[in-house]
Order: structure tokens, then sequence, then C-alpha cells
């Protein structure tokens, strides 16, 4: 997987609300799962009949965002939510989509960012919904 | 696989070693290569005073845990709530990923998570919920 950290910085000015990302295409690949389940060390018996590891869309749900863009340092997620109403597919290739739904400044001056995040399936059948809530560093 | 729960059963339990290896493979599978995680010379400078692992692999730990709790029943219809990374996980950190089952409404269970280092301190805190699947599947 290529480096994020050559793309430029994802600063709060460029996370509007509203802003939509253009969809990731994420190919749930055999290698990306042997490599998932090795890293982790998760070996569910399903993954050995085609089902994917749902711990795959914290990858995804990143990379979203920072398909073109690198994460300056010193942000913090403050909450995470996922929903998984399909199961992924080794084999599959999502889309995944993020959108800003609220970016804001709060009673500290901290800069709020929440992310709505859509995997979908190349059938177009949902898979996940994230929900992140992050403190932006600048 | 789970088959019935009650409000304060314990899940199983499921423990792992943190080293720099495993965070450097999350860094290839995962894209991040923030020094802070990879470059154990430019942690060590920083507010951390050293590399610590990517929250998100916590998540694919929560992940696990439910997967064998749940299976399918987490794979489609599972909700991973209110997750909060508490303090980092380190190279050389031994965890333990555990549930408490909090409430049961029919087959869906609401469980308490917590992803514990050795000495007991919380790094990772967090809600699911999960489908038990029908006897016999």
């Amino acid at each position: 997987m290529r480096h994020q950290e050559d793309n430029p910085e994802l600063v709060f000015a460029d996370l509007p609300v509203g802003r939509t990302f253009k969809p990731l295409e994420y190919p749930v690949t055999p290698k990306l799962i042997q490599d998932f389940i090795e890293t982790v060390g998760d070996h569910h018996p399903l993954y050995d009949e085609g089902l994917a590891p749902p711990g795959l869309a914290a990858i995804y749900a990143r990379l979203s965002y920072l398909q073109d863009h690198t994460m300056p340092s010193g942000g913090v997620l403050v909450k995470q939510e996922f929903e998984f109403q399909n199961p992924t597919r080794i084999g599959d290739t999502l889309k995944v989509q993020a959108k800003v739904v609220e970016s804001y400044l709060d009673e500290k001056e901290r800069k709020r960012v929440n992310f709505l995040i859509e995997a979908k399936d190349q059938k177009g059948m949902p898979v996940s919904t994230i929900r992140l809530y992050a403190i932006w560093p600048k | 696989m789970l088959k019935k729960m009650k409000p304060g059963d314990l899940l199983p339990v499921i423990e792992k070693e943190i080293d720099q290896a495993r965070i450097l493979k999350w860094a290839q599978i995962s894209g991040d290569f923030n020094r802070l995680h990879v470059d154990p010379e430019f942690a060590r400078q920083t507010r951390f005073g050293g590399t610590i692992a990517h929250g998100p692999m916590s998540l694919a730990f929560l992940n696990e845990l439910m997967m064998e709790c749940f299976g399918r029943g987490w794979a489609k219809g599972g909700k991973l709530l209110d997750v909060r990374f508490v303090t980092p996980i380190r190279p050389r950190d031994r965890i333990r990923i555990k549930g408490t089952v909090k409430q049961v409404h029919g087959a869906y269970i609401e469980c308490d998570l917590v992803v514990e280092k050795q000495d007991g301190e919380k790094a990772v805190i967090g809600r699911a919920v999960g489908l038990l699947e029908p006897e016999g599947k």
C-alpha cells in the first residue's frame, strides 16, 4: 500500500460541513485478507468460507477521507461507531464514501470534525456505516 | 459462539502481545506510516516517549472478539458503539480484550467491551450489540 505520508496534510480548513469525498474503491483481495488475519491474529473459521473480517472497516474508514492526504499529527479520535448491515465477502470491491457532517470550534476552541462514512459492495448493497468524531489538530 | 447469555455474563477473553513488528504490519495493510507508529527514534522525542500502536488495530481486536461471540450475527447486524481510545497501547504491552453482557433483548445482546493492558489500565472502551445465531447454525 502506498505511503500516505507523501501526501499533503488534510487540515481543518479542508473540512467544511457537507464536504463529500470521492468514493474510495477498496478491493477485498485474498492477499489483503491473509495479511489482515496474520496481523490481527484473528483466525475465525468463517473467513475460510469467504467471509471478510468486519474489522477491515477500521482500515477503509480512515482511508476514505485520506485518499489524497495525510493526517496531521496530534489529532484525537474522540469516539467511533460501526454498524454492519451486510457481510463483506472476499473478492468484493467496496465503494466507501466519507462525508463531513459536523465541523465547528467547540467551547474550548478545539476543531471538531465528525464524519459519516458509508461502504457499499459492488452491487450497491450497504455493508457498513461508520461515524467518527474527531478533534482535528490544525 | 455464544448460545445463551444473561446480564453480567463474561465474554471469552482474547489475549495479544503487541510488538513493533505487528505495528509495522498494521502500517503496511492500512497505509498509515505515521512516524509516531513506525519510527522509534522519532517517537522517542514526542510526548509519548516511544512508538504507539495504531488505534484502529484495537478496533480490529474488538471485532475479533465480537466475531468469536456472534459469528454471522456480528458480520450482519453487529454494532460497535461509543468506542473511545483511553490510553495508547505500546510495544511490549500484553493486552486482554474482554466484555460483559449488559442487556439481553431477545436475540440481541448488548455488551460492554474493554481492551485492558497488563496492569489493568483500560486502553479502549466501548459497547457492542450482536445477534445470537439460532441454535444448530
